[in-house]
């Protein structure tokens, strides 16, 4: 994984955002590319629900290093880790709509995690308005190298031999694995980690056979042929590894993948929206940007903000009714 | 091996701006380090703060730094006020004291920061060679080894820490049930979170940490009177002499290679390594000044263990992500926090952080000699100031960096319960460190267990594949044995080991209600040692003193006691206890 380079925690961003509350006191001046009304006139906060470091947290960074350039302000990233990102999004929900509070959203959060945890504090769209769509981070499944597996059929050939990590419950790793070995009649023991990395160490350790982590995580092991990929959770192929198959290919109707897309408070002015809408696609459009996607295997899903939230509800809807039809248990207090 | 990239890692160090950084490691480390009663730990959660918005390279310098400080700033107050901040530096105050009061305080600094940079510098060159070789097994450890491991490692924590042994138990009792707070990793079922969306997670180590060491620690020196006394400048020569240096080389050396291999032990060797050096070199007492007169032998040989020992415990941390005490457990968040995972994966994924974490330490103890000299004058200095000013003050700098953390208030209440907490522990004589360890090393050991078995689809006997398992197992059989065993052979030859056992037995259970810090007094080493204020699970325990030593293999010797003053330097060697750092 690359390392984030910015500073991590916000007493210098904070410093930094006065400096520039400073300036554009002082010169009277607001970007025109910001749009009228004076917004944005001081620093908008991007709240991110992952630790520092992380790949949602990275995205944030990225954003945010493009700000001053096309919003005239600075965008200081706030962590606020806890419960998969719940506790910052409702934070953010519960602020003002000014259009300077932000978070930074995960569909799993979701599409998934409301399916494991209680009603209170399961978080969903309804009172968040989506700016716009980011990228698309892959799912997939990945096998030790010297258990031989390079398709589906293999690993079913093994049925109820096996084991199998995830990321843990709730996650889109445990999603996807849970639904395609469902369909795939594949049994196995689920064996949850705290996250994709100690996942993968269990594949190459061989003490599981295989596991469901995100492509970035696999990406430097299956460069070095320690573990060999499967398949690919979303709906097409990613464009670093076209040659390994998606589960829609293969036969199985498992569209999982972790989309991100930035989002504010409901009720926010349409100017301030506009203004917003604008600043965030000029930053997507940079080169920068755009290079960054490329080095964390992330794929441009820029759509707008009504095609977000319709797409992450229809998610929500369709995974739950297979989890139903299914009998799956993803464990939690949900349902 | 290829040393490519230790040396790569040296140029990286030796810019400008990071020399700086590690100087301000350095001396904030002892400006905290000197305060009485705060020792390595409890001064690194404090500062801990100052390192969250910084890249990692220099947050890590600026950490080894604070670590170096903070232990020699302990050896300062142990030297000229005979307030030890951490058990190891107690040992220090047995010559070092009588030399202060003869004028000489400034001889044992000197020599005791020659001694501690040697001593760190011996361990931190074996620790370059060994850990890339250990985390070479790192694949083969999976959930049934670690689950091994982190019980063991739980266990000897409690065992070997200071006083009571029931106390220590208890404490890691209760370390292992707060652990279980949070989300149910397998089930996603919440448990015990009272409703609090902040509890989800589960509680964090680092308010922990700081609660339990670093506010527990102020709020228990306030109620403490410092009885009166001035404090002692050290104005003589600091520089040491050339006929000092040649008195201390062989107690240094010895030191140095004792330190090493007791530092390896969890539960915390810094202790115990300077206790058998302390012995040692009181047996051979070769030099003009008696011992417990300010025999400068005495603190040259102690301090380069102590300081040895504390390396080398980065061995089982940096290889295998198992803190081996409470020092390092605040080192492992440390690093966590700066998104760097202690454990066999950091060698192979990331070797760059992984030397560069190593290398800092060589930096680290590198400006502490060449700042420590000239600067202790002024640290004493900080013992002028009033508690009533300086308290506060830390206290605030605990809450901010609480605040930090997360972004939210949680945390400070967090840091305030746990200060509230660990002030009553400490005040009925439970020691904290086998809590704080315990919680660290129990969602690890609850989670790696439950793999473990979804692994054997519930079949324990599946275990006897895996041989690392075993042999861990095995030795954990051995440690819970040992005590039983001893107790029948002294009941069967009481002549043999009785003797023994009370001479540290005894001092240890004196600790429990100590008001007085350091009642040190000369010639009885061992009760005054543990009679010392301590805030690492580091101690003598019976079981050292009664000459019991453990094989690598797990097999086991039963040595007649050497010397009555039960300083035989005879320890277990039962290697590092081991964890997968859980991580978000």
């Amino acid at each position: 994984m690359s390392r984030p380079s910015c500073s991590r925690r916000p007493l210098i961003a904070v410093a930094a955002g006065g400096l520039s509350v400073g300036l554009v006191a002082c010169g009277g001046v607001t970007d025109g590319t910001a749009g009228g009304d004076g917004y944005p006139a001081e620093p908008i906060t991007l709240t991110v629900g992952q630790d520092a470091g992380g790949s949602t947290d990275l995205i944030a960074r990225a954003l945010a290093e493009g700000s001053q350039e096309a919003l005239g302000v600075s965008m200081p990233v706030e962590n606020q880790p806890g419960a998969n990102g719940a506790i910052a999004t409702q934070e953010v929900a519960d602020q003002d709509p000014d259009g300077y509070e932000l978070t930074l959203l995960n569909s799993t959060l979701i599409t998934v995690t409301s399916q494991v945890v209680s009603e209170e504090e399961a978080v969903t769209l309804d009172e968040l308005d989506v700016i716009t769509g980011l990228s698309r981070d892959d799912y997939i499944m990945v096998a030790n190298a010297d258990t031989g597996y390079g398709t589906v059929d293999d690993v079913a050939a093994d049925s109820g031999d096996l084991s199998y990590g995830t990321a843990g419950v709730g996650t889109g790793s445990q999603l996807a694995q849970l639904l395609l070995f469902d369909e795939a009649g594949i049994e196995g023991n689920e064996v949850p980690f705290d996250s994709g990395a100690p996942a993968l160490t269990a594949v190459m350790g061989g003490q599981v056979d295989v596991a469901t982590i995100q492509v970035g995580e696999a990406m430097p092991q299956i460069e070095a042929g320690t573990i060999d990929p499967i398949v690919i959770f979303s709906d097409e192929r990613n464009q670093h590894l076209e040659d390994v198959p998606t589960a829609q290919e293969e036969g199985y109707e498992v569209p999982v993948a972790q989309y991100r897309a930035v989002a504010l408070p409901e009720g926010a002015p349409e100017e301030v929206k506009q203004s917003l809408r604008e600043g965030i696609g000029e930053i997507l459009a940079t080169e920068e940007y755009q290079q960054f996607n490329d080095e964390n295997y992330l794929t441009p899903e820029e759509v707008s903000g009504e095609e977000v939230e319709e797409q992450w509800t229809e998610l929500a809807d369709q995974y739950e009714q297979s989890v139903q039809d299914n009998g799956i248990d993803l464990g939690g207090t949900g349902e | 091996m290829d040393f490519t990239p230790v040396i790569e890692g040296f140029e990286v160090l030796l810019q400008p701006e990071n020399l700086m950084f590690c100087l301000i490691g350095v001396v904030a480390g002892m400006a905290i380090g000197v305060l009485p009663g705060l020792g390595p730990a409890a001064t690194i959660a404090i500062l801990l703060p100052l390192t969250y918005s910084m890249d990692p390279i220099p947050s890590i310098i600026m950490l080894a730094g604070i670590f170096y400080g903070g232990i020699y700033g302990g050896t300062v107050t142990a030297v000229l006020l005979k307030l030890p901040g951490e058990t190891a530096s107690a040992i220090t105050a047995l010559e070092g004291y009588p030399l202060a009061q003869k004028g000489q305080g400034g001889k044992a600094l000197g020599v005791g920061a020659v001694a501690s940079f040697i001593g760190g510098t011996v361990s931190i060159v074996v620790l370059t060679m060994v850990a890339p070789v250990i985390a070479g097994f790192a694949l083969e450890f999976g959930p049934p080894e670690y689950t091994a491991l982190t019980l063991l490692g739980i266990l000897l924590v409690a065992t070997i820490g200071n006083g009571s042994k029931l106390k220590a138990l208890a404490g890691a009792a209760l370390g292992l049930l707060l652990a279980t707070v949070g989300r149910d990793a397998f089930t996603g079922e919440l448990r015990y979170t009272a409703g609090s969306l902040e509890l989800t997670d589960g509680l964090q180590f680092v308010p922990i940490a700081m609660g339990v060491f670093g506010l527990a620690e102020i709020l228990y020196n306030l109620e403490r009177r410092r009885n009166g006394g001035s404090i002692p400048v050290a104005t003589d020569r600091v520089l040491p002499t050339k006929a000092t240096m040649k008195e201390s080389a062989a107690p240094i050396g010895r030191g140095g290679v004792l330190g090493f291999l007791l530092g390896l032990l969890p539960g915390g060797g810094a202790t115990v390594s300077a206790m058998a050096s302390y012995g040692i070199e009181k047996r051979l007492n070769k030099g003009s000044t008696p011992f417990g007169k300010g025999a400068i032998r005495g603190v040259a040989g102690p301090e380069t263990a102590n300081n040895a020992a504390a390396t080398s415990s980065f061995i089982p941390l940096l290889t295998l992500g198992i803190p081996a005490n409470a020092t390092m457990a605040v080192m492992f968040s440390a690093l966590l926090i700066q998104g760097i995972t202690p454990g066999p994966q950091l060698v192979a994924t990331d070797p760059d952080l992984f030397w560069s974490v190593i290398n800092s330490m060589y930096l680290g103890n590198i400006v502490l000699l060449v700042l420590a000299i000239p600067l202790i004058g002024v640290f004493v200095r900080i013992l002028y100031v009033r508690s009533s000013i300086l308290s506060p003050i830390i206290v605030l700098i605990v809450c901010i960096g609480a605040y930090t953390i997360s972004n939210r208030i949680f945390e400070v209440m967090v840091v305030i319960v746990f200060g509230v907490l660990g002030y009553l522990m400490k005040k009925y004589g439970f020691d904290p460190a086998p809590l704080v360890l315990a919680f660290v090393l129990g969602s690890l050991l609850e989670d790696n267990f439950r793999r473990s078995l979804l692994m054997f689809d519930g079949d324990v006997t599946r275990v006897t594949g895996h041989p690392i398992a075993v042999t861990l197992l095995g030795l954990l059989l051995v440690v819970v044995l040992i005590p039983i065993l001893l107790k029948l052979v002294k009941s069967r030859r009481p002549d043999l080991i009785g003797e023994d056992e009370n001479g540290t037995g005894a001092g240890a259970e004196t600790e429990t209600g100590a008001k007085v810090p350091a009642s040190v007094t000369a010639g009885s080493e061992a009760g005054a040692a543990s009679g010392a204020e301590s805030d690492s699970a580091s101690d003598a325990g019976s079981d050292t003193a009664s000459g019991v030593a453990t094989g690598p293999n797990g097999d086991r010797r039963d040595h007649p006691p050497r010397s009555p003053d039960g300083s035989s330097a005879e320890r277990p060697e039962e290697g590092a206890a081991g964890s997968h750092p859980s991580q978000t």
